[in-house]
């Protein structure tokens, strides 16, 4: 029996370094400190039954093993051939393989996109566009007394995140509130029992909804002292239920709430009394609570990024918070998905210049989402072969986008046959990242991480860096290969032209 | 490891006293060395070129999150300027913060062989070795900010300055830094929510300290610790208007603390912290002031922070500068706090001559480094990028050397930078001599690196060799021949080996070392459950996860320096 | 004049920024020939994928015969002559031109006259996203120049507009003129919401119908008739709309009172 301490959890953006691990027979058996998203992957998840143990490739339509020479061997000849390849995924592995895959990448001349094209992409274009004051979460722990999820649930997609990083945590300068919480959860709970019991009884009679107005206005208590938290979203989530107020608002109007926000935090007066389905007396009132609090924090989600204007909704959640800092201190941070989607856009960046949506076909990185993103350049029908890695888009991505990766040729990565394995021609094992094997990841606010490895995998699998330098080495060899045979061929081309110019000379002599 | 012989060249070594004699320098197993067999040796012939050590430069932010966030959001800024992958080098993108690759070869092909990277926060230590792995053919080192750190500011308010000492040395092992960095001491701390420190005797918000307390406290600790290099320090104010007294305030603070009349502290990008007048409509230059007072004292290093009229990215641990920045500009910003130990900033700037402001900060650099005599107390360097990307360099020797290259760009400046700069009344040209001081000799010694910036038996085999003829050239007319001598070496040689020719790179395969301070405390850090509690409390990640653990410099060159407490 | 043919369908991207008036002048055809492309990750040469032909005329003139979808970059930076597609063309289509005229008689794709800086694009079709807006991260728009779409447009069409004149004769998407800083954007029909969010000059003319306005613009007037440009002035009456009010913004919004009477209670305000 092992114990392993201090284990960082490999499973969301906030990356929790305290796990307390006990390993039996290369088996985790206990696990202390994580969440319940963490136990389900860390003690369970990764035993899978679904688990790939051995390189794969598809011959006449159906996987069949092979050796890992063999199947390193095709992957690379798959991507010499192609004239546009693809490689997409990371955000599950550690830096250290995403270095690897930008060689790779640069030396195919391929396309190069990680998951942030399809969750925080657009959080780093707005970046882009105007910059994001924002704070590590330790500031955030210390000082923030007003916490903002906005378009977010981390109750339930980052469980830790409220406890280990804002309301419940006691900072140097904030203290808890977890009680308050706590008895709140308690109480809507409550509430929900009562309301199930009376609805089993046939008592229930849903009190009525005012037609005009969803929204709650605004208590006293988002204008005290001490840590406060508001979410707003377009549904009444966990993490709502245990703000101090929930702002609910229409789909799709965070823009303009966000536009309405700022010109209240900026004095000026609007011409209209409703925005996104919330009156503006309401947003006068969470406007003086940003403006009168001492440190404010924003955390966004997916909700902002993947709605309509998509990075422009970003865009002006920074501007509100660049507004704010006149007033007072505020920081926004986004709520990064996978453990190490943060890591793809900083390996990606200090090598390339770029976070993602890199294009390497013309021998330097070049870069446009929109033009090299994975769902875009998939709906034209652009690239000629995939390599996925680390990722799962074939649970995920639209239908029409899928249908055109499948025309082509698909070389898969991952620890178990996930929907994209069951898809791929060549199909490769790989270790657990973060279990089986070490390595470096960022954490949301980009912070790096190291993260342990507490049990040994499968025999003869590869982890994601040792796999993706053989491939490297391979396409190098095949490509030097093909650069000797094309001299040889130009070559004998060249001969061949001489001797058929000297038949023709002799022939014209002879008829002369 | 092939021999080299350097034949016939023009040898500028200004820490062995040789100014231009012709000899030759050979070079074995990576050293110089006395001689080698010219038989066997790789000739160059440098029969009418200058030859010098590899440059050293000891300020530049090149790595770590803070580099990366301004490569992050500036690809407006990469798409001009992308770089095609070769057969021996990576592909990558430029202008004003370079991929990390792409830094590594420019600095390479401009005969530079030792960077060091301004500052980084603790908490993303890993983050900056990683990227300094990827930067080849340089020789690297960083800087830890410590200036704010909470066990810092909490041990010196108690006076606890051997504990205080301990802390650091712990974090120096634990981060691999190489030198105490000093940001705006208090304002990063302040700026947690949102305020600042406005002189050197005010009070850290929260903590009983004031930024003259732990400029001094740290310079103690940095004697006490033997530390290679001494503290480098960005004084607080800096950006502002009338900031030159502030700065005189911190030297003259320290002066006291200069036992031996060795420097104390190293002032960086010195530029920044010398304006003058109250407001920026009567902004006017501070240079004189600060040179004259350095002319007369011993206990300061400074570096040049020179403005070059371009467009760049400015970026600094002190957040609440770049938040006013921020407020004068409107630019993209980026503030990125950092817990219980920093905070940070990103604006991109251009940097213009028909701006006023901008056009006497470009003079305000050039004069003090024209002012101090003495070249061994004043360093060449543009902060890159805060004062313009380090592809500059060469223009900023040619204004250095050659007052017909200032003349050249001051008669294009604003009208009222004209009027108001010294440049005009300065007659000083330095010699080739001088400048080897300025970027190589000088920064060598000030860094506490004897083997490096020189030429002498023993030093690293690093050396630059210039298309310069000292004997048929006159530098001071002749300054774009100059210029453009040093933007692309004839040779660069790293560690005994020829990496760069004619500005192109010729062998990528070393891929330089990581430099840092290993510091034997007599009484270490005690780390017990109690501290450990304290990290816990004080940052978000555990304490074991917290120290860069060796496989995180690729190819480490530790420096173990015994302390004295 | 110079056409070009595809020789066969692509399937992966062509990069053929060499396909310009300024780069075919003074070169002969079989130096035209030569000119780079890359299809993919291969480095081709122009006559690997199209038929060139030559006729006689003296203009620095090329037509495009065939699908250029696929094809990017066509006419980037070109400063005089003339391109005429017939037929579909790939993104980046006149990309920082300073002068000529593109006709394109299909429909454009995005980031078609991206970062123009004069010139004119004839758009006899529809235009993707990006119409006429700057690079991701960069705040240098359009400049000057003329574009007239036939058709519709996607998406964030003349962001940070410093100058020029965008027409469009079909509907507009999210986020027209975003960020615009002068210039002037006409739009016949239906026009989305978010229209001028972040503007702070400039004018955008809706004579259509708008879905929403943004809550951070104020009404100042109406005017009977509003001017485009020198060469065309529109009947309305208009409702004057300024802002960005967020970024303290005077730019105009002018929106056809008859076609929206939903924005009729703005009136009670002047």
């Amino acid at each position: 029996m092992t114990e392993f301490k201090s284990v960082v959890c490999p499973i969301c953006g906030c990356l929790c370094d305290d796990l307390e691990i006990t390993v039996e027979n290369n088996e985790i058996v206990k696990m202390k400190n994580g969440c319940a998203v963490c136990e389900a992957k860390m003690v369970y998840g990764y035993k899978s039954e679904e688990r790939i143990l051995k390189p794969m490739i598809r011959k006449d339509g159906k996987l069949v093993p092979v050796t890992m020479d063999e199947a390193i061997h095709k992957a690379a000849q798959i991507l010499v051939d192609a004239k546009y390849p693809l490689l997409y995924g990371w955000s599950s592995s550690t830096n250290e393989a995403q270095r690897i895959g930008v060689e790779l990448a640069e030396e195919l001349g391929s396309t190069l996109d990680n998951c942030a094209s399809i969750c925080h992409g657009p959080s780093v274009m707005a970046t882009q566009e105007i910059g994001i004051p924002t704070a590590t979460l330790g500031q955030i722990r210390h000082r923030a007394d007003l916490i903002v999820y906005w378009a977010c649930n981390p109750w339930t997609s980052h469980p830790r995140h409220v406890e280990r990083y804002t309301a419940f945590t006691e900072g140097r300068f904030e203290k808890s509130e977890w009680k308050n919480y706590m008895l709140k959860l308690k109480g809507e709970t409550g509430k929900k029992k009562i309301e199930a019991a009376s609805k089993r009884l046939g008592q229930y009679s849903p009190p009525p909804r005012p037609q005009v107005c969803m929204v709650d206005a605004p208590p006293k208590s988002i204008q005290k002292m001490g840590r406060k938290m508001i979410v707003v979203d377009v549904r009444k989530t966990k993490t709502a239920e245990a703000a101090d107020y929930f702002l609910q608002v229409e789909p799709n109007k965070d823009y303009e709430i966000f536009s309405a926000l700022r010109c209240l935090v900026n004095d000026q007066e609007l011409d209209i009394d409703k925005v996104g389905g919330v009156p503006v007396d309401y947003l006068k009132d969470v406007a003086d609570a940003m403006i009168n609090c001492e440190f404010g924090a924003i955390f966004f989600g997916l909700g902002l990024t993947q709605s309509l204007g998509r990075f422009r909704n970003i865009e002006v959640a920074i501007a509100l918070t660049r507004d704010l800092n006149r007033r007072t201190k505020f920081v926004i941070s986004p709520m990064r998905g996978h453990f190490n989607v943060t890591g793809a856009n900083i390996v990606f960046a200090w090598q390339t210049g770029y976070p993602y949506a890199i294009d390497f076909s013309q021998g330097y990185p070049q870069y446009n989402p929109g033009e090299f993103t994975i769902n875009d350049l998939l709906r034209r029908g652009d690239n000629d072969a995939t390599l996925v890695i680390s990722s799962d888009p074939g649970a995920h991505f639209p239908k029409s986008s899928m249908q055109n990766m499948m025309k082509h040729p698909l070389i898969t990565i991952n620890p178990d046959m996930n929907a994209i394995s069951r898809l791929g021609d060549v199909v490769f094992p790989a270790q657990w990242c973060g279990i089986e094997y070490s390595g470096t990841a960022y954490r949301m606010d980009s912070v790096p991480i190291p993260l342990k490895k507490v049990v040994e995998p499968p025999p003869g699998i590869l982890n994601d860096q040792e796999l993706l330098e053989r491939i490297l080495n391979e396409v190098r060899a095949i490509k030097a290969q093909k650069t000797e045979v094309q001299t040889k061929v130009k070559g004998e081309v060249r001969s061949a032209a001489k001797t058929v110019k000297k038949t023709a000379k002799r022939t014209k002599r002879k008829v002369a | 490891m092939a021999e080299i012989l350097v034949k016939n060249g023009f040898v500028v070594d200004p820490t062995n006293k040789i100014d231009g004699e012709k000899m030759d320098i050979a070079i074995k197993d990576g050293k110089i060395v006395k001689k080698v067999n010219e038989r066997k040796a790789k000739i160059i012939d440098a029969s009418g070129l200058t030859v010098m050590a590899g440059g050293v430069d000891i300020h530049s932010h090149i790595a770590g999150a803070e580099v990366n966030m301004g490569r992050l959001i500036r690809p407006e800024d990469h798409y001009k300027d992308a770089v095609r992958k070769t057969k021996l080098t990576r592909s990558g993108t430029g202008y004003s913060i370079p991929s990390t690759f792409v830094t590594g070869y420019r600095y390479s092909t401009m005969g530079y062989t030792t960077v060091m990277n301004g500052s980084f926060a603790p908490l993303k230590a890993k983050h900056v070795h990683e990227e300094l792995n990827d930067i080849p053919l340089l020789d690297k080192g960083t800087y830890p900010l410590l200036g704010d750190w909470w066990f810092v500011l909490e041990n010196l308010a108690k006076g606890d300055i051997e504990e205080c000492a301990r802390h650091v040395a712990w974090m120096m092992q634990s981060t691999k830094g190489y030198a105490i960095k000093v940001v705006n001491p208090g304002g990063l701390e302040s700026w947690g929510f949102g305020h600042n420190v406005h002189s050197i005797d005010d009070q850290v918000p929260n903590f009983c300290i004031t930024p003259r307390e732990i400029v001094r406290g740290l310079i103690k600790v940095d004697k006490m610790l033997n530390l290679p290099h001494t503290i480098h320090l960005h004084t607080n104010n800096l950006g502002q208007p009338g900031n030159y007294k502030t700065t005189l305030d911190t030297m003259r603070a320290i002066e006291d603390l200069s036992t031996d009349g060795k420097p104390v502290a190293h002032i960086t990008h010195i530029q920044f912290a010398s304006f003058a007048g109250d407001d920026w409509g009567k902004f006017r230059s501070g240079a004189d002031e600060i040179s004259k007072y350095i002319n007369a004292h011993n206990h300061i290093t400074l570096d040049m922070g020179q403005v070059i009229f371009t467009d760049t990215t400015t970026m600094t641990a002190d957040g609440p500068f770049e938040y006013t920045l921020y407020t004068l500009s409107g630019h993209k910003w980026v503030n990125s706090d950092v817990e219980t130990e920093a905070s940070g900033g990103i604006i991109p700037f251009t940097y213009k001559k028909n701006n006023a402001v901008n056009a006497i900060q470009w003079s305000i650099g050039l004069e003090i480094a024209l002012l101090v005599k003495d070249p061994w107390k004043i360093f060449m360097t543009t902060d890159h990028p805060n004062g313009g990307p380090f592809m500059s360099y060469p223009r900023v020797l040619a204004w250095l050397m050659s007052k017909k290259a200032r003349e050249a760009t001051l008669k294009r400046c604003h009208k009222k930078a004209q009027k108001k700069s010294l440049l005009p009344s300065i007659d000083r040209e330095l010699s080739l001599y001088e400048l080897a001081i300025v970027t190589r000799a000088g920064t060598a010694k000030a860094l506490g690196m004897p083997n490096k910036g020189h030429l002498g038996v023993g030093a690293d085999g690093d050396v630059a060799i210039f298309n310069i003829n000292p004997e048929t050239t006159d530098i001071a007319k002749k300054y774009k021949a100059v210029r453009k001598a040093f933007k692309e070496s004839v040779y660069t040689i790293k560690d005994g080996k020829i990496v760069a020719k004619d500005g192109e790179v010729v062998d990528n395969t070393t891929p330089g070392r990581t430099m840092w301070v290993d510091v034997k405390t007599k009484q270490p850090c005690i780390i017990n459950e109690e501290m450990k509690r304290k990290f816990r409390e004080y940052w978000s990640i555990e304490y074991e996860n917290y120290p860069v653990s060796d496989h995180y410099v690729k190819v480490s060159d530790k420096l173990t320096v015994e302390a004295s407490v | 004049m110079i056409t070009l043919t595809p020789l066969r369908n692509f399937d992966v991207p062509v990069h053929a920024s060499c396909i310009n008036p300024d780069e075919f002048k003074s070169k002969t055809l079989k130096e035209i020939a030569e000119l780079p492309v890359t299809e993919g990750n291969r480095n081709l040469t122009l006559s690997d994928l199209f038929k060139i032909e030559q006729d006689k005329t003296e203009t620095p003139s090329i037509t495009l015969n065939g699908d250029f979808k696929k094809v990017k970059r066509v006419g980037q930076g070109m400063k005089t002559g003339e391109i005429i597609i017939n037929g579909n063309a790939g993104m980046h289509t006149g990309e920082r031109m300073a002068g000529g005229k593109i006709v394109i008689n299909g429909n454009a794709d995005s980031w078609t006259g991206s970062e123009m800086k004069a010139g004119t694009i004839e758009i006899h079709g529809d235009a993707g996203d990006y119409l006429a807006s700057p690079y991701r991260g960069s705040g240098t728009g359009v400049k000057g120049g003329y574009i007239i779409v036939d058709g519709s447009v996607g998406n964030e069409v003349g962001c940070y507009l410093k100058g020029g004149v965008i027409k469009i004769k079909g509907n507009a998407g999210i986020f027209l003129g975003y960020h615009m800083t002068d210039g002037a954007i006409y739009v016949e029909k239906q026009c989305s919401s978010r229209t001028g969010a972040a503007m702070t000059g400039g004018k955008i003319i809706l004579a259509g119908t708008v879905t929403e306005l943004m809550p951070s613009f104020t009404i100042d007037s109406i005017k009977p008739k509003v001017k485009v440009d020198a060469t065309q002035s529109v009947a309305g009456p208009f409702y004057v709309f300024l802002g960005d009010l967020a970024d303290h913004g005077t730019g105009k919004l002018f929106v056809s009172k008859t076609n929206n009477p939903q924005l009729a209670f703005y009136e009670k305000y002047l």
